[in-house]
């Protein structure tokens, strides 16, 4: 009896067990099965947002804002010893400065940019947001050979295929403007057309880039107003030295393009005046000759980093107006047309000091005219006024990234002016027979996204 | 104006020095993420002073990090493109140092009771691009192929893209899924599914014999193939760099290189460079 009832009792405990365990496993698998059915719900809710998804992840949103704050050398108008003529100051460092206003606080650029990137094709639209208003920057389409993924065509508005600041983003650039003669001669730096880029992803075509276009020839916002349509290409090259960590890039450019006077008059050189009536209606050329080139060098020596050495040279031929080398725009009002032949060029170098930091020098010259000397500028017979006037840009500044958005840059720009005739009677001239004080400081936060 | 611009540059020099690496932040490719952990496991053990942070989220996310300067370095299971190599170019005045770290056969994945055993390079193409939809068409059932792939931020569904499929489109059919192991479980779980990956993650299923051609004999991503180059899909794992490495950085990149380093590659499932 003393062993039949802890055997009993061991017999029930064990029997007792037995079952809970059952009842747990039960329990284990009805839960098993009740995950297994939510997971396989959320299985399928993803299944149906996947084609959804998938179109959304080719909208591709970017943008960037550049607010800054400006401190002119002079305020704006500044006319020195004249008594009248005001002059711009800050006119190449983002806007000329209101008159009698030596500072100011702008966003330079506020850019929305949406993609839609379906690999071979693709819309781009980007427009620009400020306290100047609203403007579009982009809206081109992109459509990609799928053969050899070689060849593909832009058709839009879309920045100019000519040298290397054009193309380079304002928001990656180091310098906060780009240089007077790109200001000068491609303002806004697009323009209406279409353009053919050969730009092989492997083999020896990768190492160069080629793209040609025509264009109406009046940027980005202006319609056209001629038949003519202008050529704009570039042939370029990249030579990496991957052992050495040196790359060489460069390239040649072309402009060949053409405007409409609507003037009999036509001014050549300093002292050449044709008033035929033949003008009226006649194509003057508008030729540009550009060359490129970029060193990349990865320094070794820890602390610092890479460096980059930048050049660009133009000369052409310019169809402009008598104060402001930019290009001719026949208009309603009848405008006598200035031909000048010009010569611009920039060196820039930029060091990275670590990760965070860049220190960079830039030396900017823009000859609107090639063939006169300034001090001719304002004399007497000589036809020559202020698209006339060269200017020399020095500039020095730092970068500093703080993260992967947010960069502050501090640069400052001495611009010199080649002194015009002394005795000129032109007010508009009277400021520039001495160094106009259009030096400008700016300080820049950009966030970028 | 001067004392202005003085201020300022120094100011912002400050902020700029402050900070010193003691961390190497490693970010990239998922497929080299395993491997990225037991390497920086075993050297912080090896080195405690150090620390190493590895995260995936893929080559393209590892390569947009290294330009825009949030990770020292990236992985990536394919080559940086022309684009991206510009990008890092303006950014930083560099060219990036590629070092090529580990070997890859890419696997094909087919369900364990999946009859078919090899294929070609050609069908695997003609199957991700739906020229082939049936299992019939290849020597398997009569069955709907179910494609199962990865995204594309992914280096090794730009691998694939490029050398598998030359550059076309996949089917849109195909179910697009976050790492390499989850293409694994799909196949594990659809009886007529097919995906690829990494040689490294293919436990639990069968991976197919590749041939390079109709004629080819068949072979599978084994070491030996890989190394010999009879394997077909095989690519290379890489390191990326900005700058010439140095430091504590070039330390741990020469350790990885090592023998040590390297047996590390072959117990995760690849194949050693040196």
């Amino acid at each position: 009896m003393r062993t039949v009832v802890p055997v009993f009792v061991a017999l029930s405990i064990a029997a007792g067990i037995a079952a809970a365990q059952d009842t747990s496993a039960l329990d284990l698998r009805e839960k098993l099965e009740e995950v297994k059915g939510s997971v396989e719900g959320i299985n399928e809710v993803l299944a149906e947002m996947k084609p959804a998804l998938d179109a959304l992840r080719k909208i591709k949103v970017s943008g960037y804002i550049q607010a800054q704050f400006q401190s002119g050398e002079g305020a704006g108008g500044w006319n020195g010893a004249a008594t009248s003529g005001p002059a711009s100051i800050g006119g190449f460092a983002g806007g000329s400065l209101p008159k009698d206003v030596a500072s100011r606080f702008s966003v330079r650029r506020g850019r929305l940019k949406v993609a839609y990137d379906n690999d071979l094709t693709q819309y781009v639209l980007q427009i620009d947001v400020t306290q100047g208003g609203v403007g579009i920057k982009d809206a081109y389409v992109m459509v990609r050979e799928p053969w050899m993924r070689t060849l593909s065509l832009t058709a839009g508005v879309f920045d100019r295929p000519f040298g290397f600041e054009i193309s380079h983003s304002s928001s990656a650039r180091e310098t906060p403007e780009r240089s007077r003669m790109f200001q000068t001669l491609f303002p806004g730096e697009r323009d209406l057309g279409m353009k053919l880029e050969v730009n092989a992803l492997e083999g020896f075509f990768s190492y160069v880039n080629l793209k040609a276009g025509l264009f109406n020839g009046t940027g980005p916002t202006a319609n056209e107003n001629d038949n003519a349509k202008d050529f704009i290409g570039r042939a370029g090259f990249t030579i990496p030295f991957q052992e050495i960590n040196l790359s060489v890039d460069g390239g040649v450019s072309l402009y060949s393009g053409s405007v409409r006077s609507n003037s009999p008059i036509v001014y050549r050189k300093a002292t050449d005046r044709d008033s035929s009536g033949a003008n009226v209606g006649k194509y003057f050329d508008r030729q540009y000759l550009g060359a490129d080139l970029q060193l990349f060098y990865d320094l070794p020596v820890s602390f610092l980093g890479g460096l980059s050495i930048r050049a660009e040279v133009i000369q052409g031929t310019q169809p402009a107006t008598q104060t402001t080398n930019a290009f001719y725009s026949p208009g309603t009002t009848v405008t006598p047309l200035y031909e000048r032949e010009f010569l611009g060029y920039y060196v820039a170098y930029i060091q990275n000091i670590g990760l965070s930091n860049q220190f960079m020098l830039k030396y900017d010259v823009f000859e609107p005219n090639a063939n006169a000397s300034s001090a001719n500028v304002g004399a007497p017979g000589s036809f020559m006024n202020l698209g006339d006037i060269k200017f020399t840009t020095f500039g020095l500044g730092w970068i500093h990234h703080w993260d992967a958005n947010v960069k502050f840059v501090a640069y400052y720009e001495m611009i010199s002016n080649d002194k015009v005739f002394a005795g000129t009677t032109s007010n508009s001239l009277k400021p520039y027979v001495e160094d106009i004080h259009d030096n400008v400081f700016t300080f820049r936060v950009q966030y970028k996204f | 104006m001067k004392k202005i611009l003085l201020l300022l540059v120094a100011a912002i020099s400050a902020f700029g020095f402050y900070r010193q690496a003691t961390t190497i932040t490693v970010k990239g490719s998922d497929t080299m993420v395993i491997l990225a952990q037991r390497w920086a496991e075993a050297y912080m053990a090896k080195q405690p002073e150090v620390t190493v942070q590895v995260t995936g989220g893929g080559s393209g996310t590892g390569i947009s990090a290294l330009i825009n300067g949030t990770t020292d370095i990236c992985n990536a299971s394919r080559p940086m493109k022309q684009s991206e190599k510009t990008s890092l170019k303006l950014r930083y005045s560099t060219l990036g140092v590629e070092i090529k770290v580990a070997k890859d056969g890419l696997a094909v994945y087919v369900n364990e009771s999946n009859p078919v055993k090899e294929l070609s390079v050609q069908q695997i193409k003609d199957i991700y691009t739906m020229k082939t939809t049936n299992w019939k068409q290849v020597g398997g059932p009569d069955a709907k192929i179910i494609l199962y792939g990865r995204e594309n931020n992914s280096g090794t569904y730009v691998y694939f893209k490029d050398n598998v499929l030359n550059g076309e489109d996949y089917a849109p059919t195909m179910q697009s899924l976050p790492g390499t192991a989850a293409v694994v479980n799909a196949v594990s779980k659809d009886k007529f599914g097919i995906g690829y990956g990494g040689a490294a993650y293919g436990k639990g299923i069968r991976e197919v014999m590749v041939k390079k051609d109709a004629d080819s004999p068949a072979f599978g991503p084994t070491e030996a193939n890989v190394k010999s180059g009879d394997y077909p899909i095989s690519r290379f794992l890489y390191m990326y760099v900005r700058n010439r490495p140095s430091g504590a950085m070039k330390e741990y990149i020469d350790w990885i290189l090592s023998p040590e380093g390297q047996a590390l590659v072959s117990k995760v499932g690849y194949f050693p460079v040196r």
